[in-house]
């Protein structure tokens, strides 16, 4: 939709790292877009796999960015999570959760399948009243710093293509194809509605 | 408002700050003050501003005052036709808020949705559809709750129906989106005219929404049934969209959601929705893409999922398990999700035809506890295709149960191996999961379903022939409920309208008869507004509306007249060519060229030609359309053999090589390519070629072409081989030389041979035409023309033939008998073309010495052209000396044979011969003399020379005076003295001393004395001496030599008196009885001696001194003297001495004789005879003669003479002069030779 600036939803696991990501990128372009988490509960990594950093949606990332640096500053800035969380934090005060928020959008970015499923219920779960549509695309993107960026990179060409179709409804089948091929990973695409 | 929404909300918020923002500065204005305002600078700003404008316009006008709500109506509405399409949807968004506020604002403002809703822009278009889906069921509730109906509220919901079948028909929109819009309209269309019942789901905020179950049966306007058949009827729609092969992934997950949510809000739904899904499960569109097939089978799950979680799914329970199971879901997972079973319903498909009867006949039923499970019912009866699918698949399912044992199953499979593909389809492979319940009894079921599926879609199996059968029986009943119907209304208003239903199985089609009709019975409706934009396009009938497109396309469409076809043909097709860089990026040029080719091919008319011109603007760019083109011509002849006509192809052909020689540049070969790569070669074609071929600047090119067709298409070769052969004798040289050349390299193969010899001796056999054919001129027919032969045609007969010669010497003997019957002028300029060729064949070759051996009658002048040729450069071989000597002495005894090879000939055949020589024409005689004496220009042949030039002339004062006549002998001496060069003093008194000795003396002799003494004075001591020793050999006795003698002693005196007085006496009386003026000079010479000496002197001799001194005839012997004495001073000539007598005649004559000879040697065709009486006459004056062999005396002798030995000279200097002009010169002379030759022949016979 050309006339108005596409309004769009990049959605991950817990609104830290790919999400974030692409929503830095896309806002440094000038899309109108949001981030979102699906997670019951916002994580990041801890000192042991097993032992990840468990926040509710409400925690502000500067909160767990000061959460961290008591807990072990060295190994927080070496895997990178605080300089992450301290990007965020300059992004928005918090992470927010996918389910709670009613804003309609036109375009929602998922970055793996799991959150595309979650995404997918929880708007077919809604009571549809406007019939307004809502393309949901799930970009596969594995949960780190460099596929993250990759990734961002490759949601933001998709989000100018889509934005620059003269009509995206008509046209966004065959943009995905060909997105695919260039970039050889599948897409996942669906039209839910509000 | 119930419908009122978050968005709507969020709205209201930011326009009421923008209008707080305002209060603050306009806080006295009143809200309508502020509206004008803003509507006042709406009109006038941009789009963005203009859009938060009336934002809050709208805002003011619906929230905050609706009063005002009317009052700005118009304003706003105005802005509809706003260029910008966010303007316009702004506007749709204020109809709907209006509406919804004021229901009664629906009949104003319908129309102009139903406008928008036509909108160019596809985005205002789908507001369109948004609006809409919210305002059907505001403006249903709206009629249903006025107790009466006006006739405005009437049309303004037959204009909401229009507009609900029009977006029914967007489904099979062009776009998308729009699709998508249409279906979720088609999904609340369906619920709002479907009953809720109590076991549907019903969304908390669209509890208020109408449905089917709320409208009252007795309604006045509205009418129950119709509503439920055309919400059974959108279903169906629905149902067959989602079927389409090409359905978009887009549309058929929006279609997946839309059926689960009827499933779960109208759970009467519910089979045909599982069916939907099983029958899409079994047979994705293969349209999809690998990832797109992905997101379906997900959709799929998400959406059976939610339908199994419904309490109403229970008895499809086991079919949608299936279903998940194949989609991915584990067992467990379905159990979880799967409620837990309730008291089970009645089946409400356990007696539909009888239930429908009974609705039908109680229309005015009342909602009661029943009425939860009659609407189901109520929607099957008409619709029955959809169940009797169903109901197919189920019959079907059933019937195969049984059958499915595993031998059975196995056979199935074993059969089914031979049809699987070599690879596996990606779709498979994406959707396949392994089979978990493999051999359960839920599994065979399922199965069974599966291929009833399939079966039932192939329009085979038990199950459908049993439906069919049913939907008959069923089809007769209704016709006699609708009998009922329509006899037993009550209302007559609803009797009129419903007549209309009754006539009509299809609802719609009632509808649009009603919508047209009403208007006219009724008062006029002024307040109507639907009716100024009412649409005219007549809306399709229900049954077709679901269908794709190509069906719609044949109602819509009209035939195109002829005129039309062609122009829009046209016009298609020069888009296709137009869009040649386009298609180029694109890659598929070769589709384009093909589909143009055969596009072109198959319609005639200006198009072809438009498509050769557009292929000759840059044809280097455009070949391969071209060859397409060619060779769908070619095709097209081939496919309609053997009544074809090659016209067209022949046509492109044409034009497109006569196109590329019009195009400057031809390096590429394109022109070859073309010719040789076609497929046949016409006669056009080849006369194109032909024409390159004549161009000189194309002639190498063309010919090339041609070369390359002989040599690859032997099938025509002998035609392609004609033309070229033609154009061996074309007029322009540069073609002619090029095409000899070519014809050259094929005369190389053998099969060609003949074919080029044929050719090249039937066009020199045409020499033998009296008059040149007209074949020669360009015409095709061989008519003769009474043109007389030239140089020209004479060659153009001859180039080819020529030209192979030298190839091929066995073609000589072909020329000779050409040679001996064609006529003398053609003999003339063949014997001037052949020198080069024969040169070329050199005198070795075998076939051209078996001609001069054989010479055929007729062809002397030819053989001895040719050895003239050969001998010309080069001294002649001993080979063909002896063949020339051979045919001289065996067959044709012409001397002139002999000259070209006399240097090869013995010194006694030369001088056997030599009479006969002499006696020719003095030209030829020249030349055999220079032949002789070496002095002709070429070098090595005087060594060469037989005869030493002292022999040749002794040979000349020997020769037999009965075998030659005098003066040719004379002439032929005064040849040699001619070349000063050669006979030196020393040769010639040789040449004296010899000749003295002879005995008896030659008869020339003396003159040979006294030529020798006026060329070389100081040899006068010398003479004396011959004189001298001449007295003893008595000379007198020899009257010529005595008459010699004593003119010579006359030219020497006074050094002859010594001589003279030693004459006996009578010898000396004789002496001065001839010339009586020595006497005096004699006797004062002898008084001048001593006396002594003159002791010496004989007394006889004295006395003849003395005596006699008187004078016989003074004077007449003094008029020549005196005479003698003027010609002295022109020319100092022995010979005009001698012939003192007839002097003044032959002072006189030379020139009038000499004046003929002039013309006649310039006219080349001087027979031989002729100059032999002319040079006859000319010696009959020595003058003359002396005056031709002593140029230097000549050059004071007046004009004319001056001008003949200029003449002579000239000649000599010719033939001395470079190669050609003296072969010219030659063939001229050897042709009045052939003449004569010839005649002397035909006298001989």
């Amino acid at each position: 939709m050309p006339s108005h600036p596409l309004r769009v939803a990049v959605v991950c696991s817990s609104n830290q790292n790919r999400s974030m990501e692409a929503h830095n990128i896309l806002s440094k372009r000038g899309f109108d877009v949001r981030s979102f988490g699906t997670g019951t509960h916002v994580k990041l990594p801890g000192p042991a796999p097993d032992k990840p950093n468990v926040y509710d949606f409400k925690t502000t990332y500067e909160q767990m960015y000061n959460d961290l640096v008591r807990k072990d500053k060295e190994l927080y800035t070496q895997n990178g999570i605080l300089h992450m969380l301290d990007r965020n934090k300059r992004i928005k005060p918090r992470p927010e959760r996918f389910q709670n928020c009613k804003d309609q959008f036109d375009l929602v970015i998922t970055c793996e399948e799991r959150v595309y499923d979650q995404v997918l219920e929880d708007l077919n779960s809604r009571e549809q009243e406007t019939f307004q549509p809502v393309h949901v695309i799930n970009v596969d993107i594995q949960d780190n710093h460099e596929e993250a960026t990759l990734g961002a990179f490759l949601i933001c060409e998709l989000c100018q293509c889509i934005q620059h179709t003269d009509d995206m409804e008509n046209e966004i089948d065959e943009l995905l194809q060909e997105f695919e091929d260039k970039s050889s990973r599948p897409f996942l695409h669906t039209v839910c509605f509000y | 408002m119930a419908s009122d929404n978050g968005e709507e909300k969020v709205r209201t918020s930011v326009a009421l700050q923008f209008f707080s923002g305002e209060e603050e500065s306009a806080a006295d204005m009143t809200t309508s003050e502020k509206v004008v305002e803003l509507l006042n600078q709406a009109a006038l700003i941009s789009t963005e501003s203009k859009l938060t404008v009336l934002k809050q316009v709208q805002e003011l006008i619906i929230n905050k005052d609706p009063s005002l709500l009317d009052n700005f109506l118009d304003e706003i509405i105005a802005f509809q036709t706003d260029k910008s399409m966010e303007v316009r949807k702004l506007v749709i968004g204020f109809i709907e808020e209006a509406c919804k506020r004021d229901n009664e604002l629906l009949p104003k403002l319908i129309a102009n949705l139903n406008m928008l809703l036509k909108d160019e822009s596809v985005n205002v278009v789908k507001k369109a559809i948004l609006t809409l889906t919210q305002l059907y069921k505001v403006a249903l509730q709206w009629l249903v709750r006025s107790k009466s109906v006006s006739d405005m509220q009437e049309a303004c919901w037959d204009m909401v129906t229009q507009m609900k079948e029009d977006v029914l028909a967007l489904l099979d929109s062009d776009n998308d989106g729009v699709r998508t819009h249409a279906i979720k309209f088609t999904e609340t269309l369906i619920i709002t005219l479907s009953p809720r019942t109590p076991d549907s789901d019903v969304p908390k905020k669209q509890e208020g929404d109408i449905s089917l179950d709320k409208i009252p049966r007795d309604h006045s306007y509205i009418r129950y049934d119709a509503l439920c058949e055309e919400g059974r009827s959108a279903l169906e729609q629905l149902l067959k969209f989602m079927v389409h092969p090409a359905i978009s992934s887009i549309n058929l997950t929006a279609a997946l959601g839309s059926l689960a949510t009827l499933a779960r809000q109208r759970p009467m739904f519910m089979s045909e929705v599982v069916q939907a899904y099983e029958t899409l499960h079994a047979n994705l569109p293969p349209t999809l893409a690998k990832s797109q097939v992905s997101s379906v089978r997900k959709n799929l799950k998400l959406h059976l999922v939610s339908v199994l979680r419904h309490p109403s799914s229970l008895e499809f329970q086991g079919q949608i398990s299936t279903l998940l199971l194949d989609l991915g879901m584990t067992q467990n997972d379905i159990a979880r999700l799967t409620p837990a079973p309730r008291e089970p319903r009645k089946r409400p498909r356990h007696e539909p035809h009888s239930e429908g009867k009974r609705i039908k006949m109680e229309p005015t039923l009342i909602e009661d506890d029943e009425d939860k499970e009659e609407p189901a019912p109520v929607t099957l009866p008409k619709p029955s295709a959809s169940a009797g699918t169903q109901s197919a698949i189920d019959l079907t399912a059933d019937f195969l149960l049984p059958l499915l044992t595993p031998d059975n199953v196995a056979n199935l499979v074993l059969i089914s191996m031979v049809y699987l593909p070599d690879v596996m389809p990606a779709s498979f492979q994406a959707t396949y999961t392994p089979v978990e319940s493999a051999g359960t009894e839920a599994q065979i079921k399922h199965l069974a379903r599966l291929m009833a599926t399939q079966m039932t879609a192939a329009g085979i199996g038990p199950g459908l022939e049993q439906c069919k059968a049913r939907d008959e029986e069923v089809k007769e009943r209704e016709g006699e409920g609708a009998a009922d119907v329509s006899s037993s209304s009550k209302d007559p208003l609803i009797i009129r309208r419903m007549s209309g239903y009754g006539q009509a199985i299809s609802v719609l089609g009632s509808h649009t008869g009603k919508s047209q009709t009403p208007p006219e019975p009724e008062a006029p409706q002024p307040k109507r507004l639907p009716e100024p934009i009412l649409p005219t396009a007549k809306p399709k009938a229900p049954g077709a509306s679901g269908r794709k497109k190509v069906f719609r396309l044949a109602d819509v469409v009209q035939p195109l007249s002829s005129t039309q076809l062609e122009k829009l043909t046209n016009m298609a097709i020069e888009r296709i060519l137009q869009s040649e860089k386009a298609i180029a990026q694109s890659g598929m040029s070769h589709v384009r060229v093909k589909l143009l080719a055969r596009l072109v091919t198959q319609f005639e008319g200006v198009m072809k030609e438009d498509l050769l011109k557009f292929i000759l603007e840059d044809i280097r760019s455009r070949s391969d359309l071209a060859f397409s083109l060619l060779y769908q011509e070619y095709n097209e002849y081939l496919s309609q053999l053997p009544s074809a006509s090659l016209d067209s192809y022949e046509h492109c052909l044409f034009t497109l090589l006569s196109g590329l020689q019009e195009k400057p540049e031809q390096r590429d070969g394109l022109f070859t390519k073309l010719v040789l790569e076609a497929p046949l070669i016409t006669e056009s074609a080849l006369e194109v070629i032909r024409r390159y071929c004549e161009d000189e600047s194309r002639v190498y090119l063309g010919m090339t072409t041609l070369k390359e067709l002989i040599v690859k298409r032997p099938s025509r070769q002998f035609q392609y081989l004609h033309v070229l052969l033609d154009l061996s004798s074309h007029e322009k040289e540069k073609v002619r030389s090029n095409a000899l050349t070519f014809i050259k390299r094929m005369y190389e193969k053998d099969h060609l041979r003949d074919y080029i010899e044929k050719f090249a001796l039937n066009y020199m056999q045409l020499l033998v035409h009296p008059n040149p054919p007209s074949i020669l001129f360009g015409a095709d027919k061989d008519t003769e023309v009474a043109a007389p032969w030239t140089e020209e045609t004479v060659r153009q007969c001859l180039y080819l033939y020529l030209s192979l010669l030298p190839l091929n010497h066995r073609l000589v003997h072909e020329l000779a008998a050409v040679y001996t019957e064609a006529i003398a002028d053609i003999k003339r300029s063949v014997l001037r073309v052949i020198e080069q060729p024969i040169r070329g064949m050199g005198m070795n070759s075998p076939d051209l010495l078996l001609l001069v051996e054989t010479c055929p009658k007729g062809a002397e002048t030819l053989v001895t052209r040719c050895l003239h040729i050969l001998t010309d450069k080069v001294p002649p071989s001993p080979e063909l000396v002896k063949r020339v000597r051979d045919l001289y002495h065996k067959r044709v005894p012409d001397v002139r044979f002999l000259i070209p090879v006399i240097n090869g000939l013995e010194k006694k055949e030369v001088i056997q011969a030599l009479p006969k020589l002499i006696k020719l024409n003095p030209i030829v005689v020249k030349e055999v003399f220079n032949r002789l004496l070496g002095t002709q220009h070429s070098e090595g042949s005087s060594s060469m020379s037989p005869l030493t030039p002292g022999e040749l002339l002794i040979a000349l004062h020997n020769i037999d005076s009965t075998k030659c006549d005098m003066k040719s002998i004379i002439k032929a001496t005064n040849l040699c003295f001619g070349e000063k060069n050669v006979y030196t003093s020393e040769v010639l008194a040789v040449v004296m001393q010899q000749l003295m000795e002879q005995n008896p003396l030659p008869m020339l002799l003396m003159r040979t004395v006294i030529q020798s003494l006026t060329m070389y004075p100081r040899l006068g001591g010398f003479v004396m001496n011959i004189l001298s020793r001449l007295i003893l050999k008595q000379v007198w006795k020899y009257p010529k030599v005595w008459e010699g003698f004593v003119k010579c002693c006359q030219r020497t005196k006074p050094q002859s008196y010594s001589v003279l007085l030693q004459l006996p006496p009578p010898q000396l009386t004789s002496v001065f009885e001839r010339c009586p003026e020595l006497r005096e000079p004699l006797l004062q010479h002898v008084h001048s001696f001593t006396p002594h000496q003159q002791a010496h002197i004989p007394s006889s001799i004295m006395a003849v001194l003395e005596a006699n001194t008187k004078m016989p005839e003074p004077a007449p012997m003094e008029v020549p003297e005196e005479r003698e004495v003027q010609a002295q001073h022109v020319a100092v000539s022995v010979v005009q001495t001698e012939a003192s007598g007839p002097a003044p005649v032959a002072l006189n004559e030379p020139e009038p004789q000499a004046q003929p000879l002039l013309v006649r040697t310039e006219e080349e065709e001087e027979p031989m005879e002729e100059g032999e009486v002319a040079t006859a006459s000319q010696e009959d004056s020595a003058d003359a003669v002396s005056q031709e062999d002593v140029p230097e005396a000549v050059e004071s002798s007046g004009p004319e003479s001056h001008e003949k030995s200029e003449e002579k000279m000239e000649e000599m200097h010719t033939e001395s002069s470079d190669a050609t002009e003296h072969s010219k010169d030659a063939v001229e002379d050897s042709g009045a030779e052939a003449e004569t030759a010839t005649v002397d022949a035909e006298q001989d016979h």
